[in-house]
């Protein structure tokens, strides 16, 4: 396998097979949180594709050129990382309202919503030092910094692609003639029940 | 060995925190951005109540969006004339009329309308009507628990003996955040109508007249008396309810007498009659306000 195939196969793996909210239910809270209208489910995606991405770049660098060396990435690794990301929102959302007022308006309040969001945590931990979580994918005992980007990245457009679908459904289902019983937040865990079914069939695709 | 690897995290964990803030600190002044001072001043005169009437999440936001000039003076809904005047004055613009709205609420059953079932669940409307729709065997009437009153900011609303909530117009803002909070908001169960508007129709039921009378007692019943009787062509029965059109509505008050059913009111401010009384009660003065049913029952909610 080329290297080429072999990033694209741990895009559609993190992305589909492995899909953080819906086969690994990571970060459900946002999930259920944003999603009852399309708009606030975008701005959520886009803010946690950014976020992610960059956490995920530092908390690499982090690992390996200071946590690891010394030795105390396995017991620090988490206040380290969370560190890491909470420094990274603040400073993110100071740049945005500078220098983009416009991507300001549309991820702002969703920014320091994502500082603490399990999901950011775990993927930033993932690409740091993979095999925590376990997956269709293996990632090996480490990740190059293009790779673990490659990896974040489909796991964060996997986030949105859920979110959006998830968001969907829900904006149809308000109109939608459901049982009284069942209106509202009931109907909203089964159909997030059912999607997770939907995904689950993604697993053995490309033999992942 | 160990001590070595407890100055090691310290270290560590240290340079990281020091790096952060560093970064952070530089960012603070590197990136500031000025803030328009006319933000503030704008914030003071606002109502400060942050209830979202004017579609921002908070008065900060209106007044940010004042002082650059996006939004007009007139912008916050609840502020009403005096407050747009304020602000138009403070930013140079124009001053402007500033339509006021008043809620109103479009059901007069209460306590009298029958019910599907008991329900003993939580007393707040919104948990009511996710079991089933709500006790109330017709699904358009007021659940009486008062989660607008609760809602109300301006403390605008309560809720009377029948169990229903009445608006006090001197301090209803017209905000709409009791409309929002109504789960039969939606349906206009309240909903704004113009500060000026004379009449109000208490149903908002779009059930067959058949099924709604035998739910409710105080049902509008669809049959257009209102319509025959109105001299200026300002009230029709649309879609199984009375509707009124403000624009036309002279508050003569012949609907209001002419319903047999009493679920037309007089309401709206400055029109002699006191507020409190007139909502739901019909006139302040007349044989209704007496003979008003239910008022000897207990209110449903406290």
């Amino acid at each position: 396998m080329t290297a080429a195939a072999q990033l694209a196969l741990l895009f559609v793996g993190a992305a589909l097979v492995n899909n953080i909210l819906l086969t690994r239910f990571i970060g459900l809270c946002p999930f259920f949180g944003v999603s009852s209208s399309m708009s606030t489910s975008i701005g959520m995606s886009l803010a946690v594709v950014f976020v992610m991405t960059l956490a995920s770049g530092a908390t690499w660098m982090a690992w390996k050129f200071i946590l690891s060396p010394l030795g105390v990435g396995e017991f620090l690794y988490i206040p380290a990382f969370i560190l890491i990301i909470a420094a990274l929102v603040q400073f993110v959302e100071m740049y945005l309202k500078k220098a983009s007022p416009v991507l300001y308006r549309a991820m702002g309040i969703y920014l320091p919503l994502i500082t603490t969001n399990c999901a950011v945590l775990a993927t930033a931990t993932e690409s740091a030092k993979p095999g925590f979580f376990k997956m269709n994918i293996a990632l090996g005992s480490s990740l190059g910094l293009g790779e673990a980007l490659v990896y974040t990245v489909g796991v964060s457009v996997g986030f949105g692609f859920a979110l959006l679908t998830f968001a969907a459904l829900r904006e149809r289902l308000e109109a939608a003639p459901v049982p009284e019983a069942l209106k509202g937040a009931p109907i909203a865990f089964i159909t997030a029940g059912l999607l997770s079914f939907a995904y689950v069939g993604f697993a053995g695709w490309f033999g992942l | 060995m160990e001590a070595a690897l407890v100055i090691k995290a310290v270290g560590a964990l240290g340079v990281l925190g020091l790096v952060a803030s560093g970064v952070l600190a530089i960012a603070s002044r590197r990136f500031w951005v000025e803030v328009d001072p006319r933000v503030e001043q704008i914030l003071s005169l606002l109502p400060g109540s942050n209830c979202g009437a004017c579609g921002n999440p908070s008065c900060f936001a209106t007044a940010e969006l004042i002082a650059q000039g996006e939004a007009a003076p007139s912008a916050c809904i609840a502020g009403g004339q005096e407050t747009a005047d304020a602000i138009a004055d403070l930013v140079g613009a124009e001053r402007c009329e500033v339509a006021a709205l008043v809620v109103a609420r479009a059901c007069g059953g209460g306590t009298q309308a029958q019910r599907a079932f008991e329900y003993r669940g939580v007393p707040s409307c919104t948990a009511a009507s996710r079991l089933a729709g709500g006790p109330l065997a017709c699904q358009w009437g007021c659940l009486g628990y008062g989660d607008c009153v609760r809602a109300c900011p301006f403390g605008a609303l309560r809720l009377d003996d029948r169990g229903l909530p009445v608006v006090d117009l001197a301090r209803c803002t017209g905000c709409g955040v009791c409309v929002q909070t109504c789960p039969r908001g939606g349906t206009k169960l309240l909903w704004l109508v113009p500060e000026g508007s004379y009449v109000v129709v208490r149903c908002s039921a779009h059930s067959k007249p058949k099924d709604r009378k035998a739910a409710c007692a105080r049902c509008c019943i669809a049959c257009k008396k209102c319509e025959r009787v109105c001299p200026s062509d300002a009230i029709h029965v649309v879609d199984g309810v009375a509707v009124v059109a403000y624009g036309s509505c002279t508050a003569c008050g012949a609907c209001v007498d002419a319903c047999p059913q009493q679920c037309i009111d007089l309401y709206g401010r400055g029109r002699g009659v006191d507020a409190m009384a007139a909502d739901g009660a019909g006139p302040a003065v007349g044989p209704r306000s007496s003979s008003m049913p239910g008022t000897d029952e207990p209110a449903e909610a406290s």
